[in-house]
């Protein structure tokens, strides 16, 4: 939060993708529904701003990540980059400026690299599609440089290695230096040290906060893991099944979380926060219902152990619980 | 700094370029076809230095219908021809037919089938419906359709591109016929690669939807075309066989073809002259079967799991 003016604003996000109801159906005349994989979501980042996305499996946070990076149409709401509404950009020209200045890192960085390009040529294609640069004595100096940014020394000995002479950390920075040779302002990292032995992480982490430190790039943060989003982020966006439960600082997330959903994935990971009070709840029960049937009222009704009436009927809006903590819960007042 | 990208890139190519010809040249049955098919090749280059210019009935050197000597290594034709002569010259026209056809397939079939299966929708619906459409359309039937509207339009003299205009027919149809099998393929393995993250990954660093088809699926198409290209010409080489062999070559240059339909009308079978029928009909068979030994090899080499699993 080093500067208030956001770079990001989702207003009422929404990425439903449509049943292809079977043979049946159709016959039938059964209505086919929609995944509601992103439900009408509000987040903003700012410049040079850390937020973490968490949520369990199947909460649309890789969703939301590729709408932010123009993977995926939204199918409402708006998507506010630096003020301008980028909802309904697409095709690769037009994108080009939004592209110079949002870039993703992958949960695999094996899948994200083609076999058959070497490192330099995975690290020049951005420079070289977005035209960033003017000749290759330029192109070699940014491939060097991102590839130094993101910890590949030196970075020449690099240049020639296809990605399966590679090992998957260095795969990863890789990925990164993709991301970072373009110098965006904002980068959507989904789960980037999931997949990585836990001895990796925190060298890639370091590398992740780096950017922000050194060259002021805002992040977010995409992971499953709370304690991991404490570590790096500023603020924590939590995500349940398509919304946004609980926003705040990550520190207030942590100690002072005002949603029975966050109060219960922490209770699952006592590794964070274990003094604090947050009130004694029983530990979560029952699966993630599907994106295809929410439930009615507020979608953590069936799993709540707080539940009551309104719960049931109502869905409860975001109530603002202190300075920029929000919570969207009856009880949270 | 520029020499870097000069000096390193190739470098880790040719490594990866080594490693796959030590383990494709390691393959039984790619040595047996590489062995046959240069062998065919350096016949096809100098037919004149190997056996003299091409025998007609005018200069023809020999008695009719005469058996293998140690004049005639492959006896003579029913006007006198040398059959050695004619074999060798027949080589030239038989496998330029067949890698002509091969090249238009492979340019068609890759275009045709990378488009189809990345763009999806309509395009796909409407490309499928003509790759099926020639899928099934046979190319004899193809062949007896264009060849009288060409003969019309080009006139039976001259020639296109130094073929005279029937091999010209020969060679589009064969192109036209093959081209689906080749964008069927193509399609289904686009159809996967677009899938992969490395297209998302391109997409966001900025790479236009022909940038991605180029750089990215078509190198990852290249084992599926390699190994199916060789299937083709295989199929092109029987193709040209039949349709020559149904008449619709042309007798001033023979391919391998056009000579088992002439030794057929000569009656070389029942005047027992089977040097005549043998030797065009030996030829074409190795040649297809050593393309298709390279098209097997190839497939293995690229798809090294599929070897485990007999
Ligand atoms: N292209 C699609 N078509 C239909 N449904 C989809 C599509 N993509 C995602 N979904 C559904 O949307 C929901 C959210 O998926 P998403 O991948 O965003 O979740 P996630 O939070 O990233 O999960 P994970 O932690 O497993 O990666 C899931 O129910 C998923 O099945
Ligand atoms: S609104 Fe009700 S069901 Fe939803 S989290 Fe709050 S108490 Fe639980
Ligand atoms: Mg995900």
């Amino acid at each position: 939060m080093r500067d208030t003016a956001d770079i990001l604003r989702l207003e009422n996000l929404q990425v439903h993708f449509p049943i292809q109801g079977g043979l049946f159906d159709r016959v039938l005349g059964r209505p086919s529904g929609a995944v509601r994989a992103v439900d009408g979501i509000d987040l903003t980042i700012g410049r040079g701003e850390i937020v973490a996305l968490v949520g369990e499996s199947g909460s649309g946070k890789t969703t939301v990540g590729r709408v932010i990076t123009k993977l995926a149409q939204p199918t409402g709401g708006n998507l506010l980059f630096d003020g301008r509404d980028m909802s309904s950009e697409r095709g690769a020209s037009p994108l080009r400026p939004y592209r110079r200045r949002v870039q993703m890192i992958f949960q695999d960085a094996y899948q994200a690299l083609n076999p058959r390009h070497t490192v330099f040529d995975i690290v020049a294609e951005p420079l070289r599609s977005l035209r960033l640069v003017e000749n290759d004595a330029q192109l070699t100096e940014r491939v060097s440089e991102a590839l130094t940014g993101a910890g590949l020394n030196p970075p020449g000995d690099f240049f020639a290695r296809f990605p399966h002479e590679l090992s998957g950390g260095q795969r990863q920075r890789v990925v990164i230096a993709g991301a970072l040779a373009v110098k965006p302002e904002l980068i959507v990292a989904d789960e980037p040290v999931s997949m990585l032995d836990v001895s990796i992480r925190a060298q890639i982490l370091q590398v992740l906060v780096d950017l922000r430190d050194k060259h002021n790039m805002a992040l977010l943060f995409i992971t499953h893991d709370l304690p991991l989003a404490w570590l790096i982020a500023d603020r924590i966006a939590v995500l349940y099944l398509g919304k946004l439960v609980e926003i705040g600082s990550a520190d207030d997330i942590t100690y002072n979380p005002r949603h029975p959903y966050t109060v219960a994935l922490l209770n699952a990971t006592p590794q964070i926060g274990g003094d604090a009070d947050r009130g004694k709840l029983p530990a979560l029960q029952g699966e993630v219902p599907s994106a295809a049937r929410v439930p009615k009222g507020c979608r953590f009704h069936p799993r709540c152990p707080l539940a009551f009436d309104r719960c049931r009927q109502e869905e409860p809006p975001a109530n603002e619980v202190g300075p920029r903590h929000m919570s969207a819960c009856w009880l949270a007042k | 700094m520029t020499e870097n990208i000069v000096q390193y890139s190739p470098r880790g190519r040719a490594r990866a370029i080594k490693g796959f010809l030590r383990q494709f040249l390691s393959h039984g049955g790619a040595q047996v076809g590489l062995v046959c098919l240069v062998f065919f090749l350096i016949v096809a280059t100098m037919p004149n230095m190997l056996v003299g210019p091409l025998q007609t009935a005018i200069n023809a050197t020999g008695d009719f219908l005469v058996p293998p000597s140690g004049q005639h290594l492959l006896g003579t034709d029913e006007v006198g021809r040398d059959v050695l002569n004619l074999v060798v010259h027949g080589a030239r026209i038989s496998l330029t037919i067949a890698l002509l056809a091969t090249v238009i397939s492979l340019v068609v079939g890759t275009t045709v089938g990378m488009t189809s299966g990345y763009f999806g929708g309509w395009v796909d619906t409407w490309l499928m419906r003509i790759t099926d459409f020639f899928f099934v359309m046979p190319s004899f039937v193809l062949a007896l359709v264009i060849t009288p509207v060409v003969l019309e339009v080009m006139g039976r003299g001259g020639d296109i591109l130094g073929f005279r205009p029937s091999l010209f027919v020969i060679i589009v149809v064969i192109g036209m016929t093959s081209w689906s099998f080749v964008a069927r393929i193509v399609r289904s393995q686009t159809l996967s690669l677009k899938e992969r993250t490395f297209i998302d990954r391109a997409r966001v660093v900025g790479s236009s939807n022909f940038g991605i088809m180029v750089r990215h699926i078509l190198p990852n198409l290249v084992p599926q075309i390699a190994a199916n290209g060789a299937l083709v010409v295989a199929g092109a080489i029987y193709i040209e066989t039949s349709l020559s062999f149904l008449g619709l070559g042309d007798p001033l240059q023979p391919s391998w073809g056009t000579l088992l339909s002439l030794a057929q009308r000569a009656g070389a079978a029942s005047a027992g002259a089977w040097w005549y029928l043998g030797a065009p009909g030996v030829c074409a068979l190795t040649v297809s079967l050593s393309f298709v030994l390279i098209g097997n090899a190839l497939d293995d080499t690229f798809n090294p799991r599929r070897r485990a699993i007999p």
